[in-house]
């Protein structure tokens, strides 16, 4: 301390500590480079890890399950030559009903542990999900799963559906190591601590909960060898740290870039901005145990308040266009000539006034932790106020907004806002089923509606689905016009997934049957 | 002395069970369901269900806490609903992180306050004071989140001289792994030789712990400034510099010495700001300490991660608070019959 306020020594000090910091941040930026050519891929993702337990998996660790797990099938995205590509099974068939369904195996292809895949494990695999599963609500159809040799298994379903969807699915159709379907039996807690049990190009090697999972490729994997031999997810909720991460070279690709950044990265000659057609939606669900949101005409009305345009702007940022009901485009069974409501202010008021309706006061939630809801739930607002109904807009967390509407759904809010994407590619035994069909509890039916009619065309649809898509399409279709008639729900606009992609990347695509997945075996380094 | 350690430890374990029932109270009241958390956003009314019996929320928030605390006592503070981790287990890994980010802030923030508040008062009332003045208001005033993201766009956005988040770069554990010791990464990589290590750790420190000192050194530079105005203007001083004594000398020894006292306070109670301080930061720069557990939790309403975190913040803050009293007491024997 004696000589440090020396003023030739503290300059000569200050130059010294600057200089160091610098070279310091030279060498070590220096590393950053050394990733790609290690073979090492650095993602910044938001994707958290609810569970490991891949017949329990129903949320974003599904980011990961498609580099760990397979199915029996993959669902191709739009636009590919066929619908659907092998996995662990290579052909498939079913009998002319639509009842019994049969899959062969590949040969060849085994678990990380190195044994087998074979039928047995296929049949533990999926009996486990249709009992026990987050989403075994999709094996509703199967009866029973039979093994008819080794390299052979059969389902025999009690209704026709479309089973080669069904087992394409992103959740509840994980081929899983039977091993651990017994351990995880006798200790439910046996994932947790970062536990794979798949036949993926990759397989697990470390994982920080909240922090970060590491993948490494499976050196007897069936399948082409990756480029990237290590996968570093760093789990980043924050989408502008994650745009930080990605500008800065610190990560090779980041997830969760916010939308209202596109348009400066687009600039960017290092990236290229994809979007792509996405199974995410937004939905608002009327409270139709309320009155006067009980008389169809008032939803209506209240339906032709809604400024669509302003808040896919607003919204979506451009990347979103305005839903035709709440099926998504691109999925079954979504269909083009199902009617939209327009903004029609005048027509509204005066549609109010028909109803009787004066000094409506209306509180709609929505999830706080959404930044577009955010953007776009206030223009809701300011629509309603200019026909003269009042508005309370409360963001909470989702948990919470779903809660309430659990809990007292007579004094719940009087519209919900939610965002949704079918569990696999069948949105009409998901979105259409889950979202409007009535039920003694309501799930997802949180405008509590109850329509016979609709509800019947639903059910029938469903049951014909995987012998007869036309028909099905064509009751699905009846079923949407009935929504857009009795509004329970607004459909505001599906959503496109947008992809910031490094140009230093090669092989990146979207499948849109799995949403919150990338299929990083198939990237590489561009040359 | 021991008297007055253990009045404190007394009171200290009150402030304790207080924090616990206010923190359990709370978490219960806010409407939520942990089956959102714990199985994803599509979570079933049976697995709804399932989970309240498992985690005894279908039993009265009195009966609740008293099985908490006496699984507490023992040693298991629950799982969090979340990361399905103990949430011991969670804590006690990510404390390290977070004390290490916590110490070189305070170092930075205490030095440097220090030397800054010293500057002030040697220019009294000229631009230097002023300007001191205007960065240390600055400093306490500016929200801490937005310092960070501002420091991200600037020194890494603009400048890249630093990561933008991260403890460590993610190729070093494939290429330089750290051999666990302590559970302290940068000390651990300094007591086994891991000097590349060290350095990456402290490089990626530099832009998180400075955002985290901020606030405390806004805070020390001003009280020492008016410390030091205070006892500068003391006979002693006058007569000291009368005697042709260096001003070095008057300042550091003199001055100083006796500026000091009222700043220990400060610098313990900045300290525990800095536990919370801890949460907007390790988020911003996605630093894997408790901060970032914690608001994970908060947002996820993760009622045992909420009341682990809770309980050991406290812990924290009463064990500082402590030290204070007790660094007080051994400098001022006043205290202590007080």
């Amino acid at each position: 301390m004696k000589h440090f306020f020396n003023r030739r020594a503290s300059g000569t000090r200050g130059i010294a500590i600057g200089v160091g910091v610098l070279l310091i941040a030279a060498s070590a930026s220096a590393t950053n480079g050394a990733a790609a050519a290690n073979g090492i891929l650095k993602v910044a993702t938001s994707a958290a890890v609810t569970t490991w337990d891949p017949v329990q998996s129903f949320s974003t660790e599904a980011f990961y399950m498609t580099s760990l797990y397979e199915p029996l099938i993959w669902k191709n995205e739009v636009g590919a030559a066929t619908e659907y590509s092998p996995a662990l099974a290579t052909t498939w068939s079913h009998s002319k009903d639509g009842l019994t369904w049969s899959f062969d195996l590949r040969a060849g292809a085994t678990f990380h542990d190195g044994s087998a895949v074979n039928a047995a494990a296929v049949k533990a695999s999926l009996d486990s999900a249709k009992k026990d599963g987050g989403a075994s609500f999709i094996w509703d159809p199967v009866k029973s799963i039979e093994v008819v040799d080794a390299n052979t298994v059969a389902f025999h379903l009690s209704y026709s559906a479309p089973l080669d969807l069904i087992v394409s699915s992103s959740y509840g159709a994980w081929i899983v190591n039977p091993k651990a379907l017994d351990a995880v039996a006798k200790d439910s807690k046996y994932y947790e601590s970062g536990i794979d049990a798949g036949s993926g190009p990759y397989t697990l090697t470390s994982y920080a909960p909240g922090s970060e999972v590491v993948m490494s490729a499976y050196p007897k994997y069936w399948g082409p060898k990756p480029a990237y031999s290590i996968v570093d997810a760093l789990i980043t909720s924050d989408g502008v740290t994650a745009q930080q991460m990605l500008t800065s070279g610190q990560v090779d690709f980041a997830s969760n870039i916010p939308l209202t950044s596109m348009a400066s990265l687009k600039l960017n000659h290092k990236f290229a901005v994809k979007a792509y057609g996405s199974p995410f939606n937004y939905v608002g669900y009327f409270n139709t145990l309320r009155a006067p949101l009980n008389n169809p005409v008032v939803r209506q009305a209240l339906s032709m308040a809604i400024p669509y345009s302003d808040i896919v702007k607003v919204g979506g940022q451009g990347y979103a266009t305005q839903a035709r009901g709440p099926v998504p485009a691109g999925i079954f069974p979504y269909d083009s000539a199902t009617p939209q409501y327009k903004k029609a202010l005048a027509t509204a008021k005066t549609m109010l006034a028909k109803a009787g309706v004066k000094n409506l006061k209306l509180k709609i939630t929505y999830a706080s932790e959404n930044g577009a809801e955010a953007r776009f739930a206030p223009l809701i607002k300011s629509a309603f106020e200019s026909i003269g109904v009042s508005v309370d807009i409360q963001a909470m967390l989702f948990s919470q907004q779903w809660s309430l509407a659990k809990k007292d759904p007579a004094n719940a809010q009087d519209l919900f806002i939610v965002y949704y994407w079918p569990t696999y590619s069948d949105a009409g035994s998901d979105n259409l089923y889950s979202l409007f069909h009535s039920s003694a509890k309501p799930f997802f039916n949180l405008s509590y509606w109850k329509n016979t009619q609709y509800d019947d065309l639903i059910d029938k649809a469903a049951t014909l689905t995987g012998t007869d898509r036309a028909a099905s399409q064509a009751l699905y279709s009846q079923a949407m016009k009935i929504l857009y008639d009795q509004a329970p729900g607004i459909s505001f606009y599906d959503t496109k997934a947008v992809y910031v992609v490094p140009k230093a990347i090669t092989g990146f695509t979207y499948n849109i049957n799995y949403p919150f997945s990338l299929f990083f075996a198939k990237w590489s380094p561009t040359k | 002395m021991l008297k007055f350690v253990g009045k404190r430890l007394v009171s200290a374990l009150f402030v304790l069970f207080g924090a616990t029932i206010i923190t359990f109270i709370l978490s219960r009241v806010i409407p939520s369901d942990p089956a959102l958390a714990f199985y994803g956003p599509k979570a079933t009314l049976d697995q709804s269900a399932r989970l309240r019996k498992e985690m005894g929320l279908d039993q009265s928030v009195v009966i609740q806490y008293f099985k908490y605390l006496k699984d507490m006592l023992t040693g298991n503070w629950g799982y969090s609903i979340s990361t399905k981790q103990p949430v011991l287990h969670e804590l006690m890994t990510k404390v390290p992180s977070t004390l290490e980010m916590i110490f070189v802030s305070i170092i930075f923030a205490t030095l440097f306050g220090i030397l800054l508040g010293i500057w002030a008062a040697k220019n009294a009332h000229k631009l230097v004071d002023g300007s001191v003045r205007v960065f240390s208001i600055a400093a306490v005033s500016l929200p801490t989140f937005w310092l960070g993201l501002l420091f991200q766009l600037f020194f890494v956005g603009r400048l890249h001289w630093f990561p933008a988040t991260g403890e460590f770069d993610t190729e070093l554990k494939f290429l330089n792994p750290i051999k666990h010791v302590t559970g302290f990464p940068i000390f651990d990589a300094l007591i086994t030789g891991n000097f590349h290590a060290v350095e990456n750790g402290l490089w990626h420190m530099v832009l998180p712990a400075l955002t985290l000192s901020l606030y405390s050194l806004g805070l020390i530079s001003r009280m020492i400034r008016a410390n030091l105005l205070e006892v500068l203007s003391q006979d002693y001083i006058r007569v000291a510099r009368a005697y042709g004594i260096k001003e070095r000398v008057v300042l550091f020894t003199l001055a100083l010495r006796n500026a000091l006292p009222p700043v220990t306070t400060v610098v313990g109670l900045s300290a525990a700001y800095l536990l919370t301080g801890t949460f907007f930061v390790e988020d911003v720069f996605n630093w894997p300490g408790i901060g970032k557990f914690a608001t994970t939790a908060l947002l996820n309403v993760d009622y045992p991660a909420i009341m682990g975190i809770t309980l050991l913040g406290a812990m924290g803050y009463l064990t500082i608070n402590l030290i204070v009293d007790i660094v007080q007491a051994k400098l001022d024997p006043r205290v202590r019959s007080e």
